[in-house]
C-alpha cells in the first residue's frame, strides 16, 4: 500500500504533536516548580541509552529485527572512525561527513 | 578600539550558534535526500522540517514510509523516539523560571538536542546567556535545517544517490552525541550495557518498543548505580571524570588509580 501525499500531511500534523508535547508539557511544568533529584539524576542516563539503542539497531539489527553478522564490516568501520573522530575533534559536522565519506568509499571497495 | 557593547544581540547568537548551523546543513541535506526517496515533495519536507524539527524523527519517518509502515506505527514509533525531549526541557526548565507561557510555548517549539546542548552549555557558563538569545539560538538552527532539508529533497530529485550510505548520517549523529555524553567510566559502562540490552530487547519484541524497553532499563540501572556509589562508595573509580565533553580534547586519566572503598570504613 503506497501512502498519499494526503497521507503524509497527515503524519506531519500527527507527528508535530507527538513531538512538541514532550518539549512543552515538562518544559512548562517544571518551570514554576522544582525538579525533583531523582529526575535530575535519572535524566543523566537517558539520552546515552537511547542514543546507544538507536546506533545499535541502526547498526546490527536487520529490518525484520534479526542480529546482522554479516555484511556490516563497512558501518562497523565507519562507526569506529566517527568515534575516534568525535572524540579527537568534538565537531559534530567532521564526525558526520568523515562518517558518511568512509562509509562511501568503504562500500565501493568491501 | 572597537565599540565594544553595541553589537546587535542576533550577530552575537549567531557567533555561537554558527557550529551548530553549519553541522546541520550536511545533516539536513542528507535528511531531505531521504524524505524525497520516502515520496515527499519539497513543500512536505520543508513543512516537517519547520514542525517537527527533528533529525532523528525525519529519519525514521523516512526509513520507514520506505518499507511502507502504516501511519499509526511511525507516530508511535515517533512518540517514544521524541519521549527524550522531556528530559532535555526539563533539566533547561530551572533557566527559564519566570517567563510567561507565550514564550515557553515559543521555546518548546523549536527545541532540539543539538540547540539544547548549546544553550544549555551557554546558560552554565554565561551569566549574560538569557532565554531571549537561546530562543534566538534555536531560530538559528531551525532556519539552517529547513533549509537544508528543502535543498536535499530538491537534490534528491535531480541526482541518483546512495540512500544506504546517507542512512548512516543518523547513526553518526547519534554515535557524536554518545561521545559527548560519556563522561565517566560509569556511564562507559552503561553505554556498553545499553548497547546489548538494545539488541536483546529489539529481538525479543520484534519491534521499536524494544528501544523504549532497553532505554528505561539501561538509565534507570545508571541512575541506581550512581546512587548506590555516592552514598556508599564516593572514591570509585566508577565516578571518575573521563576528560569531560565541551573541553578542548581529551583528558589523559592517570591510570591505576585503584579505589577500594576501605579508607572510609
Amino acid at each position: 500500500m503506497e501512502h498519499s501525499t494526503l497521507d503524509h500531511l497527515l503524519l506531519i500534523i500527527l507527528g508535530f504533536f507527538v513531538a512538541f508535547a514532550p518539549r512543552y508539557i515538562p518544559l512548562l511544568f517544571f518551570s514554576t516548580r522544582e525538579i525533583p533529584e531523582w529526575f535530575n539524576g535519572w535524566m543523566k542516563y537517558v539520552p546515552i541509552s537511547l542514543f546507544t539503542a538507536l546506533v545499535v539497531k541502526g547498526i546490527f539489527i536487520s529490518k525484520t529485527y534479526t542480529f546482522i553478522t554479516t555484511g556490516n564490516l563497512v558501518l562497523i568501520i565507519g562507526a569506529i572512525v566517527v568515534i575516534l573522530i568525535a572524540y579527537f575533534t568534538r565537531s559534530m559536522a567532521m564526525s558526520v561527513i568523515v562518517g558518511l565519506i568512509t562509509v562511501m568509499l568503504l562500500s565501493l571497495v568491501i | 578600539m572597537k565599540q565594544v557593547t553595541t553589537e546587535p544581540r542576533w550577530k552575537e547568537t549567531f557567533k555561537v550558534a554558527w557550529p551548530l548551523c553549519l553541522s546541520y546543513t550536511p545533516i539536513g541535506i542528507a535528511c531531505g535526500i531521504l524524505l524525497h526517496a520516502a515520496g515527499f515533495n519539497s513543500i512536505l519536507a520543508g513543512l516537517a522540517s519547520v514542525m517537527i524539527f527533528s533529525g532523528g524523527a525525519q529519519f525514521l519517518i523516512a526509513q520507514m514510509l520506505t518499507v511502507n509502515a502504516p501511519i499509526l506505527t511511525i507516530i508511535l514509533m515517533l512518540f517514544f523516539l521524541e519521549l527524550r525531549y522531556a528530559l532535555l526541557g526539563s533539566s533547561l526548565s530551572k533557566y527559564l523560571q519566570g517567563e510567561n507561557h507565550r514564550f515557553i510555548f515559543t521555546f518548546a517549539l523549536s527545541l532540539n538536542d543539538e540547540n539544547y546542548a548549546v544553550n544549555y552549555l551557554k546558560f552554565a557558563t554565561d551569566k549574560n546567556w538569557s532565554p531571549k538569545d537561546a530562543l534566538q539560538v534555536e531560530h538559528w538552527s531551525l532556519l539552517f535545517w529547513s533549509v537544508s532539508n528543502v535543498i536535499g529533497s530538491l537534490i534528491g530529485s535531480a541526482l541518483k544517490i546512495n540512500l544506504e550510505v546517507v542512512d548512516f548520517a543518523l547513526t553518526a549523529l547519534f554515535i557524536y552525541m554518545i561521545v559527548m555524553q560519556v563522561r565517566s567510566r560509569l556511564s562507559l559502562i552503561i553505554c556498553i550495557f545499553s548497547g546489548a540490552l538494545a539488541a536483546f530487547c529489539l529481538i525479543i519484541t520484534k519491534s521499536t518498543l524494544g528501544l523504549v524497553a532497553s532505554t528505561l532499563i539501561a538509565s534507570f540501572t545508571g541512575y541506581a548505580i550512581e546512587r548506590y556509589l555516592t552514598k556508599h562508595k564516593p572514591n570509585s573509580g566508577l565516578l571518575n571524570d573521563l576528560g569531560a565533553a565541551g573541553t578542548s580534547g581529551p583528558v589523559v586519566e592517570p591510570l591505576e588509580k585503584k579505589d577500594e572503598s576501605d579508607s572510609i570504613l
